[in-house]
């Protein structure tokens, strides 16, 4: 018996994007580019492409496949649909990352794979908010983990749209006049895509997720409403404003984009007042690793706030961008994606191998029988010391330091996709000891489809 | 059990200490899970709850309920209904469980 609830495409989507985001590490210590280096750079494009929708977005799409049906009781309108998103993001993303090369060694014939790929990644896009959205929108009352998501979903579209005109005004020269002064906002679709949608999604799906896992009350009250209506308001005002502005110069275009970032430190600052208050309030007073460690991720998102802010406030945000960008990928949205697989893919393959032995006969593991917590510690306490490293080495820019810190990164990534592996594969399962007449264990997990 | 002795609601409780909520960790009986149970004869009875609406591991855990309690010797049906109310709450959980988690009273 296969659960009707378990999602059949979020482990491929993982197990894709887990791909994309060691390439893209790769890259990064094969010294093709790094935090530093500007933008418009092919290498950089196309390590940041890799990062944000070969890694971040894949893992994001492929968890949501799984989680909404969770928080709104309703299953997803189609499954085949969602393995179709994930193979056409990928088809996509090959397509962009073909158009970066092109357009860098200067071959137009390679470079129209660019607008031609984003307008792939358009399409897989809008499927995937399609099979999400429907059950969100249909769900009543819809949850406030639920309504930031749709939120999130909002802004991937507006992200991937400017995107491709992003490409366009790159590639196609008759659009080029029209397009071309929409590259100088950049930073208003990297607000859009690293704030609207992962920030704002990471942020409800923790909503959910951590009172869950360590039985602490779900209810966020009139302080999770805020961090919503802060966020999504600030984020929409921030890049809405900024992108007007590149044609308008009003004054009260300038106001607007600062009320939205005024609005968005406001936000994460209630937002992580709230997650230490999870923290306190919990129940379960002994929390698994994956809980332990994630304080590391939101540290580094009240360190990104920060100094955005100061960089922001001192009229210095060219020069703040390439750090606040590192620590938002790498120790924010990465470090709470990597902590919460420790969780999330012990727990499919759970409902994958084991669940329907449940009961008949057989004892079997617990989804902490899958795992090892202290090989899980000591990987994430590299990984965040890594990101720490390398962020002071961005700081400094000393880009022959960054690769040495990054390889702690990378080093670290491997360790826990090898522990993710070992989870699927159920390499450490073994009985629990709580009943020591408990029948024979399960046989080998391995054997099963 | 099998020692001739008839069914009963302890047999039954006993047996479902096997089926185990995945993600916390414990069986569902020192998690407070189980809400009724009555044994009529042949027939029994379950009323439940699982930790959260919308568990992926619901569909596992009532599988799970139903075809331990049905391989007892004796058993002839098995009716499980799945509750939401009351809530399930950690306070819920035996002296034991509250223990092994570290809950806080």
């Amino acid at each position: 018996m296969i659960s009707k609830r378990l999602s059949r495409s979020t482990l491929p989507a993982f197990a894709c994007a887990l791909v994309n985001f060691v390439a893209a590490q790769g890259l990064i210590l094969a010294g093709v580019t790094w935090p530093a280096r500007t933008i418009s750079a092919p290498g950089t494009l196309i390590v940041v492409h890799l990062l944000v929708i070969g890694w971040l977005s894949l893992l994001m799409l492929g968890a949501l496949f799984q989680f909404v049906p969770v928080i709104t009781c309703r299953p997803l309108p189609s499954q085949p649909l969602a393995f179709a998103t994930v193979a056409i993001l990928e088809a996509g993303l090959a397509g962009m990352v073909c158009g970066f090369i092109g357009f860098g060694g200067g071959s137009r014939e390679l470079a129209i794979a660019l607008p031609s790929g984003g307008a792939v990644v358009i399409v897989g896009v809008l499927l995937g908010c399609w099979n999400i959205g429907v059950p969100l929108i249909r769900s009543r009352p819809l949850p406030l983990p639920g309504r930031m998501i749709l939120s999130g979903l909002i802004f991937l579209i507006l992200t991937v749209t400017l995107g491709l005109s992003f490409a366009l005004a790159l590639t196609v020269a008759p659009l080029r006049p029209y397009l071309a002064p929409l590259m100088s906002g950049v930073g208003d679709h990297a607000i859009a895509g690293l704030g609207g949608w992962f920030t704002l999604t990471a942020m409800g799906v923790g909503y959910k997720l951590l009172p869950m896992f360590m039985l602490a009350p779900e209810e966020r009250g009139i302080t999770g409403e805020c961090v919503h209506v802060l966020g999504a308001a600030g984020f929409a005002l921030a890049t809405g404003a900024g992108v007007a502005r590149i044609w308008l110069t009003a004054e009260p275009l300038r106001i607007a984009q600062w009320t939205g970032y005024v609005a968005i430190g406001l936000a994460v600052t209630l937002y992580l007042w709230d997650i230490v208050r999870i923290y306190r309030t919990r129940r379960r007073a002994l929390i698994e690793v994956h809980n332990r460690a994630v304080s590391g991720a939101f540290g580094f998102l009240g360190i990104a706030t920060m100094l955005a802010a100061v960089f922001l406030a001192t009229g210095h945000p060219a020069v703040g961008s390439p750090l606040v960008v590192f620590l938002l990928i790498f120790g924010w949205l990465t470090g709470l994606a990597l902590t919460q697989l420790y969780k999330i893919v012990p727990f499919l393959t759970w409902l994958s191998r084991y669940g329907s032995h449940l009961g008949r006969g057989g004892v079997v593991p617990r989804v902490q029988d899958l795992v090892r917590e202290r090989r899980g510690r000591r990987w994430f306490a590299l990984y965040f010391l890594g990101v720490l490293l390398g962020a002071v080495s961005v700081l400094l820019r000393s880009g022959l330091a960054f690769r040495f810190d990054f390889a702690l990164v990378t080093i670290s990534t491997l360790g826990l996709i090898t522990e993710y592996w070992r989870a699927w594969r159920g390499h450490y399962a073994r009985p629990p000891n709580s009943r020591p007449d408990a029948p024979p264990f399960l046989p080998d997990p391995r054997g099963s489809p | 059990m099998g020692d001739g002795s008839a069914l009963n609601r302890e047999h039954v409780l006993d047996a479902l200490h096997e089926v185990i909520d995945p993600e916390l960790g414990s069986n569902i009986v020192d998690l407070g899970l189980v809400y009724e149970l009555e044994v009529e004869g042949g027939l029994v009875k379950i009323t439940m709850t699982m930790t959260t609406p919308g568990c992926p591991a619901q569909d596992y855990i009532l599988s799970g309920v139903h075809e331990r309690s049905k391989s007892l010797p004796g058993v002839t049906d098995v009716e499980v209904s799945l509750v939401w109310l009351p809530a399930w709450a950690p306070r819920l959980m035996t002296p034991a469980a509250k223990a092994h988690f570290g809950v806080r009273d």
